[in-house]
């Protein structure tokens, strides 16, 4: 796979040449007549029924972290409700919803064991976000997503926890259920190298998030331009040098670098931005832990400000969801089936990576409708 | 019309135990059958192709029917033409 760096950046980057897209073919159906293409959309659209909801299970953590989402807003002062039977109650509810997907989120989720077991009885596709420094029981089959900031170093002083990254790798190096999800911080771009020939080294899978600033935070790691573009490389560079380890695409890294957020490019289907009835609008809820939720608040990441939202959570069902606007080519295409292809390995117990289609994606910029496309910035 | 959008779904979304003859065309695609948004995405997609049409992207969560498809697909003819 070509992953030259320069010629992967989106169009209307700063830092790099417009990528012309291949002559765009008249219909959908002709796009699905590459044998590539057809074959990995039939893998993909068997995922089609999944219907997400999010739960924050507690508001208890064993860290603190600068810019966490979880301590903004309202839903950190919800009651946790601990009674075993009413969460049951509420997944089995869910279930009759039509929910097929649960992300367990809080605080720290790791901190009721009980409670993450009751739900993957009751709903058995799922993912877990933790900070990893607290061993999920082996009974909990779900994905397990284990936040990583930076190096030892970084995480003491933006986490305030010590040995961070040895600690997690000694609890979940070797299990299955693990992804280790590096997020890039404007601070923290230059360590993701070292940090991965760690995790590779200790046979764990890794993926990549970005920072995104929750509503009127101030603080140093929110991205600059320069810094989406060096995280963009470092990102491209670091998927290309550790294909057995890093789940992720040429694509994913584009359309969470650019410098507008997947709201501009994408438009957010969470409630939080879509009052409508449709897809996730229709279904998807963000409960706290008194089990209550507020159509107007819910997205998956709640209090992120939509305007430097560049979260991986958020990217899995915005872009998935967007898959009408990566028509205009089969390179497009292409460069979506990777995107979803890497989201159902990051999210899903069992599912593997395949190799990705598209070395050199398009911009996603092109899968904004023309009207809101407006001038290059 | 109809019987072509309806044969297309049953082909798209491997329907069972119904015929382009036997679909209701009032039949709530969403609520009735159960189809989900991306499944309705690549019907929609695949229809697009067929007709020479382009979909709004906000006008999906109207298309909830074979007949209220049928029926957006005549409308777009119309101004284009």
């Amino acid at each position: 796979m070509d992953l030259e760096v320069r010629d992967a950046v989106p169009a209307q980057s700063p830092v790099g040449p417009v990528v012309v897209p291949e002559s765009a073919p008249v219909t959908f159906a002709e796009i699905l007549k590459h044998p590539d293409i057809a074959a990995r959309f039939q893998q993909i659209r068997q995922y089609f029924f999944l219907r997400e909801s999010t739960y924050d299970m507690t508001s208890r953590c064993n860290v603190r972290c600068d810019g966490c989402y979880y301590f903004e807003g309202d839903k950190q002062h919800a009651l946790d409700n601990v009674d075993v039977a009413a969460w049951r109650d509420l997944f089995r509810a869910e279930r009759d919803r039509g929910i097929t997907f649960v992300v367990l989120a809080g605080a720290e989720p790791a901190l009721v064991p009980e409670l993450l077991e009751v739900c993957y009885g009751e709903i058995p596709r799922g993912a877990i976000a933790s900070n990893g420094l607290v061993r999920i029981p082996a009974s909990v089959g779900y994905r397990i997503h284990v936040s990583v900031w930076g190096n030892d170093a970084t995480s003491e002083r933006v986490r305030k926890a010590k040995r961070m990254l040895e600690r997690q790798i000694e609890l979940y190096a070797g299990d299955l259920r693990a992804v280790f999800v590096y997020t890039f911080t404007r601070e923290n771009i230059a360590e993701a190298r070292p940090v991965v020939e760690a995790l590779a080294k200790n046979g764990c899978q890794v993926t990549f998030n970005m920072f995104s600033a929750t509503v009127g935070y101030k603080g140093p790691l929110t991205h600059t331009a320069e810094s989406l573009a060096q995280t963009r490389q470092t990102m491209v560079r670091l998927l290309a040098d550790f294909p057995d380890h890093v789940i992720f695409s040429p694509y994913s890294a584009a359309a969470h670098t650019d410098v507008r957020s997947l709201h501009d490019l994408f438009s957010c289907p969470y409630p939080r931005q879509n009052s409508g009835q449709f897809g996730l609008g229709r279904t998807f809820r963000q409960y706290r832990s008194d089990l209550s939720w507020v159509r107007e608040a819910s997205c998956c990441v709640p209090d992120t400000d939509c305007a430097d939202c560049r979260h991986y959570a958020a990217g899995s069902a915005i872009v998935t969801a967007r898959m009408n606007r990566h028509i205009g080519s089969a390179d497009q295409f292409r460069a979506w089936l990777d995107y979803v292809d890497t989201y159902l390995a990051v999210w899903i117990q069992g599912y593997k990576k395949s190799p990705n289609l598209c070395a050199v994606p398009p911009s996603p910029a092109q899968a904004m409708p023309p009207a809101i496309q407006g001038p290059p910035r | 019309m109809e019987r072509r959008i309806a044969e297309i779904l049953i082909q798209e979304l491997k329907l069972e135990n119904v015929t382009p003859d036997t679909f209701d065309s009032g039949c709530d695609l969403v609520k009735e059958l159960g189809i989900d948004s991306m499944d309705l995405t690549t019907v929609v997609l695949v229809l697009q192709g067929e007709y020479k049409v382009k979909f709004d992207e906000d006008s999906y969560p109207t298309l909830t029917t074979v007949r209220a498809i049928a029926e957006q697909i005549r409308q777009l003819q119309a101004t284009v033409s």
